[in-house]
């Protein structure tokens, strides 16, 4: 036998059949979500990865605090062709005539930016981009001008040295989100001349490298074994945290609402193929008849599906990859700089996806045909033995599991939802089981028509389950895409409310907070929060001095061991903190006590009841750990990693954070900048603004997607609904012949799927529930999500009509064919 | 063992059980039988008395729990079904009461199936042949459902003989027909019966159809209960 040759014309002919158009309908679809998620998520990731770049003002950054970098690290990044830039940050006042100004001072080289755009504002208004000042020149942040009075093309004065101010700064690369005070760019050169960067100068170095990203990765692994004690690396994966956090939730729906589909897709696939290896059953035992070896006609077999699947895979793919082209265009406004060329890798891996769905899920029955003896050319109830258990049905279950993982790109969403399905599975299973004997025994008391419904699903055991089953599961994901997505976007959306802060203010004095707050209050400012903030060393753990080297991240827990360590004191658990561990301190503790926030507490490996010794200028305070706290990081409220009782720090020296929301545009603010020359004002409202954004179309295209599922489900409940019609046409002909009229078909039709609906919709509504709730807690964080009920119980009881209705249109269909022809076919 | 030339199928002590609800339950019993070259054997019995039965051992289809078969003298029992199946290919053909054609497959397809299972190149001109022998060559591209049920037998018996097997199994071959197709598709199959000098095997319980085999074997309850020659 030439196995091509059989399966192209089996195929050819076949395809008319209802499963084969099912299994490619079921096929494309899976590809084109997987491959439209799969290449926006990556087209989206290398977008903001290189805006986090243009951030950074390079790819990769090198910061050592107090002094100089040795000049190893330049020559290095030399040698492997890499730009580098240095620059000197240090705190320091500017002058001009009367008036001063505290300023947070960058010194750069002249070929700053490496990456990105310095924009300035030239003193006839034009913005042009520009590089690094020249000797003799600065570039300052507007405010600077306004306090300092002072306009483009002027001179103040910066240690000591008369420069010109050749432009306002609009834009440049590098700076902090949360800095103390406005920018002043001035030549590295002057800096080092007018002795700013000298000993005890408190200036930071950090030097910029940029080039291939092979030799970035080259010279960070180079970097990191000679940094010198207190550096770091900056990389851009570190950059932007709330914008990536905002993608990467956004990522997860998408991602989310893209499994779902594959894994209906994939449930359709796997009932198409049951459907088809059944009718296949007659043709294998004659082909066995008349010879063909077992490899040949499982070779043909396997041929003839990969006909199918490869053009199908294909389509998808294309298919997907113009549906994220359109994505990419209505996302496109969201991202900055250029926008990224597309890899096809994606859309390759989802083809390559598409072909293991398929034989994940149609191997199984199709190589179960190699059993069918030859004798069933004779007798049809030949060869059919049930194995108890048979180790090729946990490929598909492999198959999806492998799926879940490589697609989620997030081992958490992938183990919560493969748990939530699983045990939508097993529950079914469990509760079909017994309901099936109670039915066995309680059925007789039911009347004629429904009795005779019920018993056909006592009766095919193993088609019910399988059934059910599949109902469950694909229902689970409907509910997943249609209540549980959609409640978790809304509580997103509501995680920014329009009166999120959206300034941050630094370096309030205590003795300012009167006014401060008075002038706030003044110009309408809505969800103020002030707390303390003292600027200290961690001295020991345990009373041992830590050593970066005892932790698994050296490199994070180095920063904090090296760096400083700000800390607050409230006797409230503040808002977006939610206590996970210990018990909170409160006001009034009897010893030092200290909450840590969760990240922290597992990257120094604490216990409840350690002890942390800090030391705030001249002051040492040594805490027990009393409680753990998981915060939220991306409300945009002032958070701490630690939290201090106040009853033993409120004489710690610090100063005050605050944040607040004013409408924006607010013109009082500035008045306010004069009056309190030492705060620091930072405004956050365009990375707001750019999260809500995110927000809103990462929910528009959540809802894509979920089109997309909703289809796949469909699909999934066809082909379900279909494997049943044939298990219906010898009986409902039967019964026929014997005199049933319509009416009593359709009671025994409509008890029987009302049976498998309702069953299937109310274990998929607890199951969806429960897999949503592990899903807000684990990969979307928000602890408060409570999943909708009444909608979930809705869509179970319309689940139940429409699986009752399509069984009802399916049965009808066969009903109308003459039962003569049915019963001469046979199945 | 030694078994005569002129011998293309023989059984001895064939025996087939089943384990059922009601314990060991005895299809076949010790059946005897030889099948020389170029003959015809009809098997008949009531329903149940274990024809098909039978039918499925001597060709190779079902292993039996006592006895052996000789195909072409080649011992059946030593045979794994790859090896069973590779020696139908070569030697035997079938035409079953329900015709068994593959519904995907034309006509033609159909009938170069056994040719295609043996690799060779002139399928498609042999197939048409056949067809046209038994006289459908206007009906090569119809598929099955297209056909009425003597003209889908008729491409069965086309499959059956397009390779020149030296063994004919026949189960029923007119069982599904009226009368007049009937007869005429078991005129058809005696005829290229005799043109192909092939050993035929039938089974049915159809007085008429059985009379015109050389010899008949008479089977109740599994047991062989006489023998016409």
């Amino acid at each position: 036998m030439k196995p091509l040759v059989f399966a192209a014309r089996s195929l050819r002919r076949e395809f008319r059949h209802g499963e084969l158009a099912t299994l490619a309908a079921a096929l494309v679809l899976a590809v084109a979500a997987l491959a439209a998620v799969g290449t926006l998520a990556g087209r989206v990731e290398r977008a903001i990865l290189a805006s986090a770049s243009e951030l950074l003002g390079g790819d990769l950054g090198v910061t050592a605090r107090r002094n100089d970098l040795p000049a190893t690290f330049v020559d290095e990044a030399k040698k492997l062709g890499l730009a580098s830039n240095r620059i000197a940050e240090f705190s320091s006042v500017v002058f001009a005539g009367e008036r001063s100004q505290f300023t947070e001072a960058r010194a750069v080289e002249e070929n700053f930016p490496l990456r990105g755009v310095l924009s300035l504002r030239d003193a006839a208004g034009n913005i042009h981009s520009a590089r690094g000042p020249a000797r003799g020149e600065v570039h300052a942040d507007r405010a600077v001008l306004v306090a300092l009075e002072r306009k483009v093309g002027e001179t103040l004065q910066f240690g000591g040295r008369d420069l010109v101010i050749a432009g306002e700064i609009v834009n440049a690369p590098g700076g902090a989100v949360f800095q103390f005070a406005p920018t002043v760019l001035m030549n590295l050169g002057d800096a080092e001349d007018a002795g700013l960067l000298g000993t005890g100068s408190r200036s930071s170095r950090r030097l910029l490298v940029a080039g291939t990203e092979a030799a970035v990765d080259r010279y960070a692994e180079w970097a990191r074994a000679h940094l010198p004690a207190g550096a770091r690396l900056s990389t851009i994966e570190d950059a932007q945290q709330n914008l990536r956090t905002a993608f990467e939730r956004g990522e997860s729906f998408l991602r989310l609402a893209a499994l779902l589909a594959a894994l209906l897709a994939g449930i359709a696939v796997a009932l198409a193929a049951q459907r088809f290896a059944r009718r296949k059953t007659e043709d294998v035992a004659l082909l066995r008849c008349l010879g063909a070896s077992r490899g040949e006609i499982v070779g043909a077999l396997c041929l003839e599906l990969a006909l199918l699947a490869v053009p199908a895979c294909l389509v998808g793919a294309a298919i997907g990859v113009g549906m994220q082209e359109a994505a990419f265009a209505f996302a496109r406004g969201l991202l900055p700089g250029e926008a990224p060329s597309m890899s096809l890798a994606p859309a390759a891996s989802a083809f390559a996806i598409g072909l293991a769905v398929l034989f994940g899920f149609a191997l199984p029955p199709l190589l179960r045909l190699r059993d069918v003896e030859p004798m069933r050319v004779f007798r049809a109830d030949v060869g059919t033995r049930v194995r108890r258990f048979d180790a090729l049905y946990l490929l598909p279950f492999l198959v999806g599991g492998l799926l879940i993982l490589v697609e989620s790109g997030s081992a958490r969403l992938a183990g919560t939802l493969a748990a939530g399905l699983a045990g939508v599975a097993i529950a079914t299973l469990l509760v079909t089981v017994i309901l099936l004997k109670l039915l066995r025994t309680a059925g007789r008391g039911l009347p004629g028509a429904l009795r005779f419904g019920l018993a056909n699903l006592v009766r095919r055991r193993g088609l019910t389950l399988v059934q059910v089953g599949a109902l469950a599961l694909s229902l689970t994901a409907l509910d997943l895409l249609a209540v549980i997505g959609p409640s978790l976007l809304e509580r997103w959306r509501a995680d920014l409310p329009a009166d999120t802060p959206n300034y941050f203010v630094l370096n309030i004095q205590p003795d300012q907070r009167e006014t401060f707050e008075q002038r706030l209050v003044a110009l309408g400012a809505r969800n103020i929060s002030t707390a303390p903030l003292a600027a200290g060393k961690l001295v020991a753990i345990n009373g041992k001095a830590p050593q970066a080297s005892d932790y698994r991240e050296e490199r994070r827990a180095g920063n904090w061991i090296e760096g400083e360590v700000r800390a607050s004191w409230s006797a409230e658990l503040p808002p977006s903190n939610r206590i996970v561990a210990g018990e909170w301190h409160g006001g009034a503790a009897a010893m030092p006590q200290l909450s840590v926030d969760q990240g922290w507490f597992e990257l120094f490996g604490l216990r409840l009841g350690d002890t942390m010794t800090l030391r705030f200028g001249d002051v040492e305070i040594t805490s027990t750990v009393s409680s753990v706290r998981e915060v939220d990081w991306d409300s945009f409220r002032v958070n701490f990693f630690m939290i201090l009782d106040p009853a033993h720090a409120a004489a710690l020296p610090h100063s005050l954070i605050a944040s607040f929301h004013v409408p924006p545009g607010n013109a009082g603010l500035a008045s306010l900048s004069r009056e309190l020359p030492n705060i620091s004002l930072i405004d956050i409202q365009s990375i707001l603004d750019r999260v809500r954004d995110i927000i809103e179309r990462v929910s528009a295209a959540a809802t894509w997607v979920l089109g997309f599922s909703l289809a796949a489900g469909v699909l999934v409940l066809i082909a379900a609904l279909a494997a049943t019609a044939d298990e219906r046409r010898v009986e409902i002909a039967l019964l026929r012949t014997l005199g049933a009229h319509r009416g009593q078909l359709d009671a025994a039709v409509l008890g029987e799927f009302a049976a498998l609906g309702l069953l299937a919709g109310l274990v998929a509504a607890a199951g969806a529930a429960a897999t949503g709730l592990a899903l807000a807690r684990s990969v979307f964080r928000m602890p408060d999500y409570w999943p909708p009920g009444w909608p979930l119980l809705g869509v179970a009881l319309l689940s139940a009509v429409l699986v009752m209705l399509a069984g009802l249109a399916a049965t009808r269909r066969i009903a109308r064919t003459p039962p003569m022809l049915v019963l001469r076919r046979g199945t | 063992m030694s078994i005569a030339s002129t011998t293309v199928l023989e059984a001895r002590k064939l025996s087939k059980a089943v384990e059922g609800p009601d314990g060991r339950l005895v299809i076949l019993d010790g059946v005897d039988l030889a099948v020389e070259r170029g003959a015809s054997l009809a098997i008949v019995g009531a329903s149940g008395s274990g024809k098909t039965t039978l039918l499925g051992l001597l060709a190779g289809l079902d292993s039996p729990s006592e006895g052996e078969v000789h195909m072409a003298g080649q011992s059946l029992g030593t045979l794994d079904e790859e090896a069973r199946a590779r020696l139908r290919r070569r030697l035997v053909g079938f035409v079953f009461q329900s015709f068994h054609l593959l519904p995907a497959l034309s006509a033609e397809e159909n009938v170069m199936l056994p040719l295609e299972l043996e690799g060779r190149d002139d399928a498609r001109e042999r197939a048409a042949k056949a067809l046209a022998d038994v006289g459908l060559g206007q009906r090569l591209h119809h598929y099955p459902r297209q056909l009425s049920g003597g003209e889908q037998q008729r491409v069965a018996l086309a499959r059956a003989f397009v390779h020149g097997p030296e063994l004919l199994f026949a189960d029923e071959p007119t069982g599904n027909l009226d009368q007049r197709t009937g007869a005429a598709v078991s005129d058809l199959l005696f005829a290229l019966n005799r043109e192909h000098a092939t050993t035929l095997v039938l089974v049915t319980h159809d007085a008429t159809l059985a009379a015109r085999c050389a010899r008949t074997l008479r089977l109740r309850d599994g047991r062989v209960v006489g023998e016409d020659a």
